[in-house]
């Protein structure tokens, strides 16, 4: 573990090392959410790029009130939410959650207590890939962020400047959504697998 | 609690932040509603699996390549300075 501020001290001499830790630190986070968020990884290291310098333009100015990772996951998630919307320019992000219907659950068979197993590595990896593309952006986005990287709810909030409240209704439909999801394609999969047993 | 209460909390449940009360209420009801019980279960088992299959890295040719860019960018900062 490294001391932030020691790091930044670092980073402003322009120290090699520091670069080095900065980069080890924090390129897989980045590339990860904006991979998430654009399903694309030409695309998503475009966006560490894009971070990263501009991380580098604004060091000297960098006050350190927010944590640096802080920083670089809020730059990427707005690259990445510029780089949505310039193709879909009515981003699912924008709509007020009030809208949104609360995901009612349908499907009550408990995979959870399924054999170890019972499905291939390859075939959770698949529909996990799946349930995770069709949620909507502003879903996914928080979903990202709080499960895969970690953040806080308040660190969410600070990234995708949106209320606290607002990060929690999210998180839930989220996780609503992805559970009726992997319930659905794992029961369908099970399903053949029962009809051959 | 009813179900459609319990539905609202899950969340909350889940991540410990619903206050004394409401989680007793909560635990109560999951001890005897086997739809509940099974919501709880099938949703922190989609939790468990998004984490662990989430932790993805840059591929090692890309990023020999992008490290290569930042960092020269990165020291041309310095020489400019």
């Amino acid at each position: 573990m490294f001391d932030e501020q020691e790091l930044l001290a670092a980073l402003r001499r322009h120290d090699s090392d520091a670069f080095t830790i900065l980069f080890e630190t924090y390129s897989d986070k980045i590339y990860r959410l904006a991979v998430g968020l654009l399903e694309n990884e030409l695309e998503a290291e475009g966006i560490v790029q894009e971070t990263f310098l501009r991380f580098f333009e604004r060091i000297d100015q960098f006050e350190g009130r927010s944590k640096v990772s802080t920083w670089l996951y809020r730059v990427a998630y707005n690259a990445s939410m510029d780089y949505l919307r310039r193709d879909k320019p009515h981003l699912s992000i924008e709509l007020a959650d009030e809208d949104d219907a609360l995901p009612m659950p349908a499907i009550f068979s408990d995979w959870s207590q399924w054999p170890e197993g019972l499905l291939s590595d390859a075939e959770v990896t698949a529909e996990l890939d799946k349930a995770i593309a069709a949620l909507p952006e502003k879903y996914r986005a928080i979903f990202l962020l709080r499960e895969i990287e970690g953040l806080s709810t308040r660190e969410t909030a600070h990234v995708t400047e949106i209320s606290i409240s607002a990060v929690k209704v999210r998180l839930h439909r989220a996780r609503l959504i992805l559970r009726e999801r992997l319930a659905e394609s794992f029961s369908a999969r099970i399903g053949d697998y029962a009809g051959h047993g | 609690m009813k179900c459609e209460e319990l539905l609202q909390y899950l969340s909350d449940y889940i991540d410990q932040e619903l206050d004394e009360e409401l989680a007793a209420e909560a635990q109560e009801h999951l001890a005897t509603c086997h739809n509940c019980r099974v919501l709880l279960d099938t949703t922190q088992q989609t939790i468990f699996l998004f984490r662990e299959q989430g932790k993805r890295t840059i591929p090692a040719e890309r990023r020999q390549r992008l490290f290569g860019q930042l960092q020269a960018a990165f020291l041309s900062e310095k020489d400019e300075g």
